[in-house]
């Protein structure tokens, strides 16, 4: 079954259109306030570039880790082992999939959750570099992994 | 806009056509021209001049795209100061050198446009180059890239650029290059967090000769005092640091700027107009699309065993590019002009500013 909840900020420039989805998205102008579970709706089903199973189910993302602040977003995310190698396309895989679902202006910082990675400065500097952010969209390579891992966003269909 | 400061930030031009963010501006040191780079791998060119009607307004026109043929984001574009030569450094690695064809004999195209071309492509960066600069006499021009190394090249006649050095000095990306406007001393700025400075040696290479630690993350920009006697740095810590010159080869952070709540992506120190007294402006912009102006000065008492400086907030704009982040500021070069501002922002426009005393607000 299709779950029922979507995000308002679902529009045509984000990776899938949900038919089931009534809400007028055709608005964007319209300043709603967003809340951690929308957000979390967007990220929950990215797919982990090394496991068969969405962020959600590794527990790498949980609503409890988004803050939202007006226009400020911060997302937390927890990966599953204190070396994963994967953490920084992990994190740009979430920075992507909300580039491309929300409005503008929002800001959005990404972050691992303190103390759960080795080199959590270093991951969470480069996933907040605008400039090494926007290079690494140019790469060709990098792209075709990111898409894979967001082929599943927004469909929520194995999640229950 | 904020009322009780003694200037505005007046929006005089809106220049779009951009389709992707725009990366930075570059005022035309000696020639009414405007040029900005973008993610959409073109460079624009407008021309702008005092309107007839209203000699208080500017207007801008529309000169020429040029495609580049960079294949990913052109990131950095520089003037040599004779502004005839313009300078490209793109995510591709390379570096474009771009010179308008001179007018053929029998001066078929009248209208000036698609007549820029690539006298020179400089490929020597591993990966993406993210700034280029001309020295002030345009002899040299420098580089720096995502592989943690700075270039500089030496200007011949002929388009033929020649490498005179490749300083490894940084940890991290190299963000930002900028000469010294009068002397060959060459500064960057790195994702290390510090700044380093280099001269060349006359009987060996270029080298590194200070390093200015202090902020807290990365540095994103640089800008040196009209005079040359400071050099102002931007940083993700959301500080700009000024950095005083206490002898030839001797530079010591003095003091500091907050005023921003994102990163600090441009700076830019002009002479600022009808301030003599002072040191000048010093502009800056970033991630909270905000344009600050500050006015530098000394205090009166010099020679104090504690050197410091002033600053003071002149004017500032929230939202220039609406909801967007601002990449770039920069202050008129030309004579007349100094208190013209552009700026180039994710929402892909660039904006022309003038700096306005409130007390003349009509």
């Amino acid at each position: 079954k299709k779950s029922t909840r979507k995000s308002r900020f679902e529009t045509g420039q984000s990776l899938w259109v949900d038919m089931d989805d009534c809400q007028d998205t055709s608005d964007g102008s319209d300043v709603e306030p967003i809340d951690q579970d929308e957000i979390f709706e967007l990220i929950r089903s990215i797919s982990d570039p090394e496991h068969p199973n969405s962020l959600e189910e590794l527990r790498v993302v949980s609503a409890e880790q988004i803050e939202v602040d007006h226009n400020h977003i911060m997302v937390e995310f927890t990966p599953t082992v204190p070396h994963c190698g994967m953490s920084t396309l992990i994190g740009l895989s979430i920075r992507v999939r909300l580039l491309r679902s929300l409005p503008p202006r929002f800001k959005i910082d990404i972050r691992v959750k303190p103390g759960s990675h080795q080199s959590e400065l270093a991951v969470n500097k480069q996933l907040n570099d605008k400039e090494r952010v926007a290079a690494a969209l140019e790469n060709p390579a990098l792209v075709e992994t990111l898409e894979k891992c967001l082929e599943t966003a927004g469909s929520t269909d194995h999640s229950d | 806009m904020d009322l009780t400061l003694e200037s505005h930030i007046q929006l005089t031009a809106e220049l779009p056509g951009h389709d992707e963010r725009a990366w930075q501006v570059a005022w035309n040191p000696t020639k009414p021209l405007i040029a900005s780079c973008s993610a959409d791998k073109t460079v624009r060119l407008y021309s702008y001049r005092k309107d007839r009607q209203d000699p208080s307004k500017t207007v801008f026109s529309h000169v020429t795209t040029i495609p580049t043929g960079h294949t990913k984001t052109v990131r950095s574009i520089a003037w040599a100061p004779s502004g005839k030569t313009l300078a490209t450094g793109s995510f591709d690695s390379n570096i474009g050198i771009w010179e308008r064809r001179e007018a053929s004999d029998d001066d078929c195209d009248p209208s000036g446009s698609d007549d820029w071309e690539c006298v020179a492509l400089l490929e020597g960066h591993e990966t993406e180059c993210k700034s280029v600069a001309y020295s002030g006499t345009g002899t040299l021009l420098a580089s720096c890239s995502r592989d943690k190394t700075v270039w500089v090249w030496e200007v011949q006649p002929d388009a033929d650029f020649e490498c005179m050095g490749v300083l490894m000095e940084h940890s991290q990306d190299v963000k930002c290059v900028a000469w010294h406007p009068a002397e060959e001393i060459l500064a960057s700025a790195s994702y290390d967090d510090t700044i380093k400075l280099y001269v060349d040696d006359p009987s060996e290479d270029w080298y590194c000769f200070a390093t200015l630690s202090g902020h807290g993350a990365t540095v994103w920009s640089l800008a040196w005092a009209p005079r040359g006697d400071y050099l102002a740095s931007s940083s993700d810590d959301l500080t700009i640091r000024i950095w005083q010159r206490t002898s030839q080869y001797t530079w010591q952070f003095i003091h500091q700027l907050k005023g921003h709540d994102r990163s600090i992506y441009s700076l830019s120190w002009g002479p600022g107009k009808g301030t003599q007294d002072n040191l000048g402006w010093l502009a800056s912009t970033g991630s909270d699309g905000k344009i600050n102006v500050w006015e530098i000065s000394q205090p009166s008492q010099r020679g104090s065993s504690n050197p410091t400086l002033n600053s003071r907030l002149i004017a500032s704009v929230s939202s220039a590019h609406d909801v967007h982040d601002v990449n770039s500021v920069q202050w008129c070069p030309r004579s007349g002009f100094e208190d013209l501002l552009s700026t180039a922002g994710d929402d892909g426009l660039v904006r022309a500013w003038k700096i306005i005393p409130s007390s003349s607000r009509e």
